[in-house]
């Protein structure tokens, strides 16, 4: 019989597959006995080579790959990638399109929000409430639906504005799902706050201060449950965020429960704000004419997805089709987050501190090149790309 | 009883394929009522029967590092155990098919080794999921089984019997659940907590070790370990409706009351998070023993009054 | 703080019908904006091209029977489709629309996701050898 001598490791991996993540990452948790001592993280295995890929499509056709990169922030993707463009190309896009633009916005996070509270729910073995959100999901897809024409990847946008309008009958349908969603919202907000064993799963578990989420770079809901106050939205409007302004939803606690409820009480700010716009919505035109060859030059365009600050950086040479895009997306901010906080729980705290910051893996995949201070830049072609994917997995 | 009525009982009725049909159904009607309550339609009559047809059909894959005999021959152990206990219970109503005295700790003990054998067959494989799942179930074990059995043995006091025919004789026709409430609740969390049911689940989390120590498990061993699952839920239900709602006189009685608890334990089942495991443990040992501690002291305070 | 704080929906589901609906038995309505299949209408078409140069999907292509005439054939590959209505913005004659009403495409074979639209006579005279000005389409077998 050995005695286990201390320098021997139990690691307990999470994924790739797994069932407590809806999409392939790698953790690696060091455990002694139910207690983690040590978190480690591997990503990539959701890139796509979508970054390289718009370098060979046109600008329109890029508008729809890149809301590909996720599914369920995909028009937030969308909007980014048209609000560069636009400003390279020194286009106005008129107010109505960009009011639109918001609304289906604002609709898309109230869909990732609902979501998102199932996914906690189900990772911390609430399978009723899990149920219950996602079944109230199913209105404001169904609202989505109704004006765009699909669930997800809707697709509203065009270069230069929006697909389509917003009639007085979906105004009407519109309003009347947001009361329903608003009288469930208020009861789901009751549920994680009354119901005892869902506390005793969520509050006090994975603590993260205001100063360490500052250092970490955590971003979005994460951040804001700290008592960060970082919201795009507020902190450099754009769309028609300065007509139609939004409130910082804060919390101070900076554990799991607080952020279940900043990301439910902000769901108050959107159907207060969706009402607003659509009693005020400004009458006009819903797009405007972009030229095929946008001018050279570059452009940066910061939006506020439901995860947090999306980042687009547009490179244009002049041409119909782009130089270079990069995109940064908030779950890679928030990932440094979940390794830190992680020492010092229980193994059965690691789904929700994981589900706590709304990992989005398929969204974070990028490839990164360190340049040598030495060495001039590389560009690597589609070949080199696809070959590096496939040797560094072997 | 003669050899031939031996060997039906325990192969075709009231054991046997009677009780793994019965155990199926009974999972099936737990899933429609959890499905019920969570505003969806739950699987078809037949789901648990195809998945049980499906898993005796697949390969059974015997990983490395493991002990090929365990790893075969536990899950037959744990649904040998169950089984047998089905013998000494007044199953569908009919009389128990064999009795002795002091039956009730042998049935408490052939119960727990399904799950024994789950700890066993998790400690044998190499991997990391199973070895997290087997050392939750026993860790449960330790924490719900004192209060469980207490909870069994209060109705055993007020018999002043050991023997489960005698103990269902004296309360058929005595609702026990109004004189010793404590007792049936214990009674039935208890249940829960033995067949890892929601709240109770953590030995089996799916969102944190896969599938506890049944990970490695496939095919025919996984079917045999379900089995048992769903047979000692009969069991179960049929020990808590003959000690406290009064005994199971007649086939029809004894679907009735055990429906009637399913639906209790399927509403706690859909009402309630999961529990962690330290909060399980913490659970069972601080309010579980204590209640059942207090009932035994106003059972005996009762009788030595009344005496 | 209590135990079971959804106890009230938990109850009232017992007596509530349940939400799922038995589709393909029970059918709702598809929305009138709908982004289902592409249908062509060749009449209006001058042949621009641009609904198949801003397909991202790459699902378009468009064969010129008689450019001069305004004679073309739409060939659709609906399996690359990505129903996003590219193609309705783009083409500025309206000549593209996407049905609401076809929107059920599973199959068992790719031999129904290769569409063509266009007049049946145009599709003989190009069988026929026919074509004008037609560069970039290889010779039909």
């Amino acid at each position: 019989m050995s005695v286990r001598t201390p320098q021997e490791r139990f690691i307990v991996p999470i994924g790739p597959q797994h069932p407590a993540l809806k999409e392939p990452g790698h953790f690696e948790f060091t455990v002694d006995g139910e207690v983690v001592t040590g978190a480690s993280v591997r990503l990539g295995y959701a890139h796509r080579g979508i970054e390289k890929a718009t370098e060979g499509r046109n600008w329109i056709q890029n508008l729809y790959l890149l809301e590909r990169v996720c599914g369920i922030c995909s028009h937030i993707h969308a909007s980014a990638y048209a609000l560069g463009v636009e400003s390279l190309a020194g286009v106005t896009v008129p107010p109505r399109a960009q009011a639109i633009r918001q609304l289906v916005a604002e609709l898309e996070r109230i869909h990732s929000h609902l979501l998102w509270l199932g996914v906690a729910a189900h990772e911390s073995g609430f399978e009723t409430l899990f149920m219950y959100t996602w079944r109230d999901r199913e209105r404001v897809m169904d609202l989505l639906e109704a004006i765009s024409g699909n669930r997800v990847n809707y697709s509203a946008n065009v270069l230069g504005g929006v697909k389509f309008d917003i009639s007085a009958e979906q105004a009407d349908a519109i309003l009347a799902g947001l009361e329903f969603l608003e009288e469930r919202t208020d009861h789901y907000l009751e549920v994680i706050r009354t119901d005892a064993l869902f506390v005793r799963r969520t509050s006090g578990i994975g603590v993260m201060t205001r100063r360490q989420a500052e250092v970490l770079g955590a971003v979005g809901p994460t951040a804001r449950a700290s008592g960060v106050p970082r919201d795009i939205r507020v902190e450099a409007p754009y769309m028609a965020y300065r007509d139609f302004p939004v409130v910082i939803v804060m919390d101070t606690a900076g554990d799991l429960k607080a952020r279940v409820e900043v990301r439910i009480r902000e769901l108050f700010e959107c159907y207060r704000m969706i009402r607003v716009m659509l009693r005020d919505l400004p009458p006009g035109e819903l797009s405007v004419r972009m030229p095929r060859r946008v001018p050279a030059g570059e452009t940066v365009s910061r939006v506020e997805a439901p995860r947090g600050e999306l980042f687009y950086f547009i490179k244009g040479n002049g041409t119909d089709q782009p130089e270079r895009i990069k995109v940064r997306t908030p779950s890679i901010c928030n990932m440094d987050s979940v390794i830190k906080l992680a020492v010092g729980h229980q193994l059965a705290d690691m789904p929700m501190i994981l589900a706590g910051i709304d990992p989005c893996f398929s969204c974070n995949d990028r490839s990164l090149v360190v340049r040598r201070s030495q060495s001039a830049a590389e560009l690597w072609s589609w070949e080199a790309l696809r070959l590096h994917g496939i040797e560094a997995y072997r | 009883m003669s050899g031939l009525q031996s060997l039906t009982a325990f192969l075709f009725f009231p054991g046997g394929l009677f009780l793994l049909a019965a155990g199926l159904i009974y999972e099936w009607v737990d899933r429609k009522l959890v499905a019920q309550l969570q505003n969806r339609i739950g699987p078809r009559w037949f789901q648990p029967f195809a998945d049980m047809l499906k898993l005796f059909a697949k390969e059974e894959v015997v990983p490395d590092g493991s002990h090929h005999g365990l790893f075969v021959w536990l899950p037959v152990a744990g649904l040998a155990g169950v089984l047998a206990a089905a013998l000494y219970v007044p199953m569908a109503g009919f009389p128990v098919s064999y009795h002795f005295a002091g039956d009730l700790i042998v049935t408490a003990y052939l119960l727990s080794l399904p799950t024994l054998c789950i700890g066993l067959a998790g400690s044998n494989t190499r991997d990391r999921f199973s070895l997290i799942g087997a050392t939750r179930t026993l860790t449960q074990l330790f924490s719900y089984e004192v209060p469980f059995l207490l909870s069994l043995l209060g109705p055993a006091l007020v018999a002043g019997s050991w023997e489960i025919s005698q103990i269902a004789d004296y309360a058929g026709g005595r609702w026990l659940v109004l004189t010793q409430p404590i007792g049936f609740v214990l009674a039935l969390i208890g249940l829960m907590g033995k067949l890892e049911l929601p709240p109770f689940d953590a030995p089996e989390a799916e969102t944190e070790v896969v599938a506890g120590a049944l990970t490695e498990y496939s095919g025919r061993g996984l079917a045999l370990f379900h089995l048992a699952k769903v047979v000692a839920l009969v069991v179960g239900l049929t020990l808590v409706a003959a000690f406290y709602l009064g005994g199971v006189q007649g086939i029809l009685v004894f679907i009735l009351k055990t429906i009637l608890l399913l639906g209790v334990v399927a509403g706690l089942q859909a009402l309630l998070a999961r529990l962690r495991i330290d909060q399980t443990v913490g659970l069972w040992w601080r309010y579980g023993v204590i209640l059942a501690l207090l009932q035994w002291l106003v059972i005996i305070g009762w009788e030595v009054v009344t005496a | 703080m209590r135990i079971g704080a959804m106890l009230g929906d938990v109850l009232r589901s017992l007596v509530r019908a349940p939400v799922t609906e038995l589709y393909p038995f029970e059918r709702h309505p598809a929305p009138e904006h709908l982004r289902g299949q592409v249908v062509w209408n060749p009449e209006k078409c001058t042949g621009c091209g641009l609904c198949a140069m801003d397909c991202p999907a790459l699902a378009i292509e468009l064969t010129v029977v008689d450019k001069a005439a305004k004679k073309f054939i739409f060939h659709y590959h609906v399996d690359r489709c990505t129903f996003c209505a590219q193609c309705r913005v783009s083409c500025r004659q309206g000549c593209i629309e996407l049905s609401s009403t076809i929107w059920e495409l599973a199959a068992l074979g790719r031999e129904s996701y290769a569409l063509e639209y266009g007049n049946v006579a145009d599709a003989e005279t190009l069988l026929a050898g026919g074509a004008v000005d037609n560069p970039a389409t290889p010779a039909p077998s």
